[in-house]
């Protein structure tokens, strides 16, 4: 029993950062059927702006080295005000590397490219101003709570749970939104097809900006969440989950926003049933996993069969 | 040549601020001597351009680059050419073995690492069970476990578990799990500051009580935003100390202070640093020597051939001896340095856990070459 | 030019093709890395391991490097080709996650295994070249072969029947195409290529690890391709050139230099959608010099 209570904790104590970032990413997917390449950046972005208003000071080797805000904030104004401007960017880049290529008609493929190249500017620009070193809330955040929960002899750090508990929170959010609101409703006939929503009188364009700006809010608020778990590991930080990021996508069913969260907690299952021993081979059984599952099931999880979208 | 660019970035920060030290200190003197940085990426591909980018431009020698599976890239294009190579960070096996020009002032693995254990010991003599960590896809960790490993047996301690982890990995919850389980006494880290530092934190976080022991890959102040105030007592491996009381280390802190304010420079810095003066003091004996025989005062380094004054600097610089920040080192004819000192220190972190430094534990032992 | 730098965009041209023969089919393969891992660890196991390769002089000789090549092809090839039967079926970014799900699986495995020296790689490689000129030569020689190849093989009926599929499967299908048999026969020719490539760039580069073929590895060829144009070969060689070189070209800039590159490759695509070659480019091409138009020959879209 508390081998196996502890073998659930440590799925889900990966999988809820899985979980938390593919939030977002699915979300872009759903309405425009492309891969952003550039949502890693953003959820850095995210981290360092949560970092920034708490009140942390850059370090040495930027070219913003020293600077502080005149102000410290509470860590939970901050985490929404960073994924506010998370939103911002997430706007800019859709009107940069998305839209000209959709007035277009272009190959979505293109879009895999433009983001990528939009990552690339984000990351080196992050290094540019902030430096490569490593940043980090303190650890005293969450100082009213312990540091780990005990159940039964099992063991978790309190941080996971939390990241967990509010990444279940989202998806409930935004699952109450998009099947109950005009606006959600809205957007999913976008997502359906574009085209015939024009006709019944959507604004597509205004519902893509919609879907692009809550999609930068969640990697936003992920990022800082993250960030309050572990250290932010410079401008890489968010970069360096795009692929799992991409896997727990596919898992779950591309497009839909359950099966991000499920496809996280699954990784995050898949890694934790690896034994010590083979450790090393952990993330081959994640990626065997997701092979395996895309030869059974191409539409992941919780994904419709789709038609041939990139 | 340094990571300026890409995930190894860290080390090339670190290593350009050591550099601009340098030749802010030494670049004034004669003979004359002054740093052409060019970033050598984090990847193979990279680093093979930038090398040869130099090697076309009249430099006498080449310091770098920033990861040993770069050097053994790039290496071998530049011994043939003639032109020295110093290593300021490469730690691998079989680096200064690829030619006569290449040498190292980075300390093996094999010297560094095995110290922090002895000091385990002696801090806890009922030591008994052992669990390590490292980080699989880092070059410089998977050799310095083997070596931690080693010793590990070789005191007669009983490995408890190695858990194989990933630079890319920040969430330790299962390997730790699966480690408090064998009720370790040590645990010993080989990994670099970002997931080392993670892994300290949530070892910590997770109830784990004994001691922790890290490889040299950590040995940068970079660790103390990551395990904040979990990094106290953290004991760690060094090839460079920032608190050795010698004149030249002295010296260096005081010119890295007065630049980076109060914190205390990262052995990357040294190391790079380190380099320079090497390279300086080389060309100024050469340069004595030469005048000596030519007879011509300050002009005779001006005269010689680039061939030829690449191959004398590289001649005269591993017969040498050198008080760097680093201690004294000197080279093996096949351009292995060796290191005098090496320490073990613990983190001791500030009442807000913000910051620390790496006070130095009594009586290291002496490294013997 | 540097000769080295030609070298590397020689290569980069070598892995835009690779990634390129799938998707003139419409297959997204992300493959290539794998490839180019396997085909680079054959090269270093058997130039490090083998004596009986080394020959006498004092470079290694180059026919031992074209005995790699056709053991690295062999393998490539093979394992492509039953690969290819399972992963093919997978249609668009599926396609592209499974087969970037391979890659992955293959460096973590490189990684964990003994003989392929772990995170540090295999090192000392020996040298078939004096220097990086002599490797741009064979490099040269080797592009313009696959080059040529690619070029007869658009002209001919397996080369027409793969831009059938790309343009409508299920009319090519109905047209008596056996879809599944081109496409595999694509992604069997791309694992060689990107095969053939990997011994090739671990002379080149004396050492090899599983760092080599990443995930970042398979994004930057894919933009080779979509940067370049995916509708003639001359796209992707000209990505692959042009992609490679321009880091380094930008050097100059200094700390700005991949903030340009990342603009460069963000602006590309939404100048020419297309990529920057085309087969209309051509046409305009010989339109200006005063010829006669002629049919696109490259059996793309008219």
């Amino acid at each position: 029993m508390e081998a196996l209570l502890q073998l659930l904790f440590n799925g889900l104590s990966v999988g809820a950062v899985y979980a938390l970032f593919a939030l977002g990413y699915t979300l872009v997917f759903s309405v425009l059927g492309v891969i952003n390449f550039a949502h890693g950046a953003i959820f850095t972005l995210g981290a360092y702006f949560t970092y920034f208003l708490i009140g942390g000071a850059v370090g040495a080797n930027g070219l913003m080295a020293g600077l502080q805000l005149p102000f410290a904030l509470p860590f939970w104004l901050a985490l929404p005000l960073a994924g506010l401007g998370a939103a911002a960017v997430a706007l800019v880049l859709e009107r940069i590397a998305f839209r000209p290529l959709r007035d277009r008609g272009s190959d979505p493929l293109l879009a895999l490219i433009t983001s990528l190249g939009a990552g690339v500017i984000l990351v080196n620009l992050i290094q540019l101003l902030v430096g490569a070193e490593s940043y980090s809330i303190p650890v005293e955040t969450l100082e009213s709570l312990p540091v780990a929960l005990s159940i039964a002899g099992a063991k978790v750090r309190t941080v996971q749970v939390m990241l967990l508990a509010i990444a279940g929170l989202l998806l409930a959010a935004l699952s109450i939104w998009i099947d109950g609101s005009r606006s959600g409703k809205a957007l999913q006939a976008v997502s359906e097809d574009p085209i015939t929503a024009q006709l019944l009188g959507i604004n597509s364009g205004r519902m893509i900006q919609i879907a692009f700006g809550i999609s930068g809010f969640l990697a936003g608020v992920a990022g800082g969440l993250v960030g309050l778990s572990v250290s932010i590991a410079g401008p890489y930080f968010g970069i360096g989950y795009g692929l799992k990021g991409l896997g727990v996508l596919v898992l779950g069913g591309l497009g839909s926003v359950p099966g991000a969260v499920l496809g996280g907690l699954i990784i995050g299952l898949a890694e934790a049933c690896v034994p010590a021993e083979l450790s090393g081979y952990k993330d081959a059984v994640s990626f065997g996993f997701l092979f395996l599952v895309l030869l059974i099931r191409p539409q992941g999880l919780l994904g419709r069969p789709q038609a041939n979208k990139v | 040549m340094v990571a300026l660019t890409g995930n190894a970035s860290l080390i090339g920060q670190d290593q350009r601020i050591g550099l601009e030290l340098a030749e802010s200190e030494f670049g004034g003197s004669t003979p004359a001597l002054s740093v052409r940085l060019e970033d050598g990426g984090s990847d193979e591909q990279t680093a093979t351009t930038a090398f040869r980018r130099l090697l076309q431009q009249p430099v006498v020698a080449l310091i770098g680059p920033s990861l040993s599976q770069q050097a053994f890239a790039v290496n071998p294009i530049a011994d043939p050419a003639g032109v020295p190579v110093l290593g300021a960070s490469n730690t691998a096996i079989g680096i200064p073995q690829i030619g006569p020009f290449v040498s190292r002032i980075s300390a093996p693995v094999s010297k560094v690492a095995p110290l922090s254990i002895q000091a385990a010991k002696r801090l806890n003599p009922k030591l008994e069970r052992v669990a390590v960590f490292f980080a699989q896809d880092d070059a410089y960790s998977t050799s310095e476990t083997k070596i931690f490993q080693k010793s590990i047996q070789g005191l007669g301690l009983k490995l408890v578990t190695v858990q194989r982890t990933s630079t890319a990995d920040i969430d330790f919850q299962k390997p730790i799990a699966d480690t408090l389980q064998t009720r370790p006494d040590l645990i010993v880290i080989s990994a670099l500051p970002n997931d080392g530092g993670n892994l300290v934190r949530q070892l910590r976080e997770m109830g784990y009580a004994g001691l922790i022991a890290a490889g040299n890959g950590m040995n940068s102040p970079n660790i103390y935003s990551v395990c904040q105030r979990y990094c106290d007592g953290l004991l760690i491996a060094q090839a460079y100390s920032p608190e050795a009381k010698t004149a030249v280390n002295r010296r260096f802190v005081q010119l890295y202070q007065k630049q980076r304010g109060g914190t205390a420079p990262p052995q990357f810095t040294a190391q790079a640093y380190a380099a320079m003066q090497v390279i300086h003091e080389a060309l100024t004996r050469l340069d004595r020597q030469e005048s000596l025989r030519s007879q011509s005062r300050n002009q005779a380094l001006a005269t010689m051939a680039l061939p030829e004054l690449r191959r004398a600097l590289n001649t005269i610089l591993l017969q040498g001896t050198y008080d760097t920040p680093l201690g004294e080192i000197r080279f093996t004819p096949e351009g292995e340095v060796i290191q005098k000192d090496f320490y073990v220190a613990r983190v001791k972190m500030d009442a807000k856990g913000k910051t620390g430094r790496f006070a130095l534990l009594p009586n290291p032992s002496p490294a013997t070459p | 030019m540097d000769a080295g730098l030609l070298e590397q965009m020689l290569l980069g041209a070598l892995l835009g093709l690779s990634v390129y023969l799938p998707l003139r089919c419409g297959q997204l393969s992300l493959a290539t890395p794998g490839f180019f891992a396997i085909g680079g660890t054959v090269a270093a196991l058997l130039s490090t391991r083998l004596p009986a390769l080394a020959g006498s002089g004092s470079t290694y000789p180059i026919t031992s490097v074209l005995l790699e090549m056709a053991l690295a092809a062999l393998l490539t090839g093979v394992l492509a080709l039953g690969l290819g039967r399972v992963v093919l079926r997978l249609r668009g970014i599926y396609l592209a996650i499974a087969t970037i799900a391979l890659v992955e699986i293959l460096r973590v495995v490189t990684l964990n295994l003994e003989f392929t020296g772990g995170a540090l790689g295999i090192f000392g490689i020996p040298q078939p070249f004096d220097s990086a000129a002599g490797y741009a030569a064979f490099t040269l020689a080797l592009l313009a072969l696959i080059c040529w190849l690619c070029d007869r093989l658009e002209k001919t009926r397996p080369g027409r029947a793969m831009a059938a599929i790309r343009d409508d499967e299920l009319a090519a299908a109905s047209q008596g195409i056996n879809t599944a048999d081109t496409k595999l026969l694509a992604f069997v020719l791309s694992a060689l290529v990107a095969g053939i490539t990997g011994v090739v760039a671990a002379h080149f580069l004396n050492s090899w690890n599983a760092k080599l073929g990443n995930f970042d590895a398979s994004i930057t060829t894919l933009a080779f391709v979509v940067f370049g144009g995916s509708r003639t070969w001359l796209g992707p060689v000209f990505g692959g050139l042009l992609l490679t070189a321009l880091p380094e070209l930008l050097r100059p800039v200094g700390d700005l230099r991949l903030i340009v590159f990342g603009a460069v490759i963000l602006v590309g695509p939404l100048f020419f959608p297309q990529g920057v070659i085309t087969p209309e480019l051509f046409k305009t091409l010989k339109r200006i010099m005063l010829r006669p138009p002629t049919p696109a020959a490259q059996g793309g879209k008219p």
